[in-house]
């Protein structure tokens, strides 16, 4: 998404600038996270890279693939609402939700297949982080779909269509793509 | 509310939340010394050790813990009148009340009930010890569930308010602690390591992350005490100049 332009010049940041709070403050959360992970990976690396080796690392580029294009699509479903073409930006939306839907099942899909291979929660360290971090972004994809469907609601009646409100969901859904991409690099590519 | 120009029934509330909050921190912190939580995988050798290493504490922080546990009625009802405050539906300020009440059972009472029954007779079988150390740590982590639905509740209630009682960003605030109880979860499994009852994740990342939102909700609070007008419309904008003033004067709340 682009900043302000023209017409908006006093806007600072797309959306709610609360939901930045959100994001800056979630952010921070996350970043402990990591830095709690790449500490005991420093402990363990061995037993890290073993369990690591367990993983397909294909299945994670799959993953962040779709993220990245339900992040393209509702970030056009937001332009297409700056230019007041709400058809569009609520198809632009529905795709979002497909590959957010994507995502969801081949991940739920990934964990079955660990899980089957006695890889589960409790295998070892690796894996307890594993499941940590994909599932609590799983959750926080889930909460998504909720801002999803408020953004929908707003660009299907005339009587709503709050820009600032479209552009507080998409910043949600933007957030956890790119928290994904972290997760991402750090459980299947960090060696 | 139907008086005007009264803010002293809700400041003796705030200052209660405030001196409450202080003194938990105390009793569990100072004088008890259950937290930060010792470690879920102790032998039960250790653990009679942990008891008698601080029996008086545990004897006389939970004997306090006990007359002063009342407390959080007040708490917790200063919390539901800010929600009251909101132009949401009652069932959000009483489900907030029946939730909180019961936080107390689990995250004081009976974690203070069972760390006395192990301190009071130092020669207790070990054995005995040990299950009761796990019942009251688990006990406390208990609490999760409560704060989880807890913090949903007051960020819904805050997002669609019209009032304007609290700022948007506290609603997404709420999401966040909501999000860090449920990292609590794996307490139950592992007895060890970084999601244990005493780990850097379920313990002090999600105690980073309450006590920052309990400083930012009894700010708010204070801001929204000094705004109150007791009518039923929005609360009244605080001007910028104002709010600067009463933020370097600490004597202008009271």
């Amino acid at each position: 998404m682009t900043t302000a332009t023209k017409g908006e010049a006093r806007r600072v940041v797309p959306g709610q600038p609360d939901m930045w709070a959100f994001v800056l403050f979630e952010g921070l959360v996350f970043t402990s996270y990591f830095a709690v992970y790449v500490v005991r990976r420093t402990l363990s690396h061995d037993l890290f890279l073993q369990s690591q080796a367990h993983l397909d690392l294909r299945v994670g580029v799959f993953n962040t693939l779709v993220l990245l294009v339900s992040s393209w699509s509702v970030a056009r479903s937001v332009q297409a609402a700056r230019e007041g073409a709400y058809r569009r930006a609520l198809a632009h939306l529905w795709t979002t939700m497909l590959f957010g839907l994507v995502f969801l099942v081949s991940k739920v899909h990934e964990w079955a297949g660990a899980i089957a291979e006695g890889f589960g929660f409790t295998a070892d360290e690796f894996f307890s982080f594993y499941y940590f971090l994909t599932g609590i972004h799983f959750l926080h994809l889930l909460i998504g779909f909720v801002f999803l469907g408020v953004a929908a609601r707003e660009l299907a009646s005339p009587a709503r269509r709050s820009q600032e409100l479209v552009e507080t969901c998409a910043t949600y859904w933007h957030t956890i793509d790119f928290l994904w991409v972290l997760i991402f690099a750090l459980l299947y590519v960090m060696r | 509310m139907t008086h005007h120009d009264d803010k002293r029934e809700l400041w003796i509330g705030w200052w209660t939340l405030v001196v409450f909050y202080n003194l938990y921190g105390l009793l569990f912190f100072v004088i008890a010394r259950t937290q930060p939580p010792p470690s879920p995988s102790l032998d039960a050798a250790a653990i009679a050790e942990w008891f008698d290493a601080r029996r008086y504490g545990l004897l006389y922080g939970y004997a306090i813990v006990s007359i002063v546990g009342g407390a959080t009625a007040i708490m917790n009802a200063m919390l539901a009148c800010s929600i009251r405050r909101m132009s949401v539906s009652r069932a959000f300020a009483y489900s907030y009340l029946v939730i909180y009440a019961l936080a107390t059972l689990p995250g004081m009472l009976i974690m203070g009930v069972a760390c006395t029954v192990g301190a009071m007779r130092p020669d207790r079988d070990p054995a005995l010890l040990h299950w009761l150390y796990d019942f009251a740590f688990l006990s406390f982590e208990g609490t999760m569930g409560v704060f989880l639905i807890g913090s949903l509740v007051w960020m819904a209630a805050v997002l669609l308010d019209r009032n304007g009682v609290f700022p948007k960003w506290f609603g997404y605030l709420n999401l966040c602690n909501a999000l860090t109880e449920v990292v609590v979860a794996p307490a139950w499994i592992f007895k060890r390591g970084v999601f244990a009852w005493d780990g850097a994740i379920a313990w002090w990342i999600n105690m980073a992350v309450f006590v920052t939102y309990t400083t930012v909700f009894l700010t708010l609070l204070r801001r929204m005490i000094e705004r109150e007008d007791f009518g039923t419309g929005p609360l009244p904008a605080l001007a910028t100049g104002r709010a600067r003033e009463l933020a370097g004067t600490p004597g202008a709340v009271r």
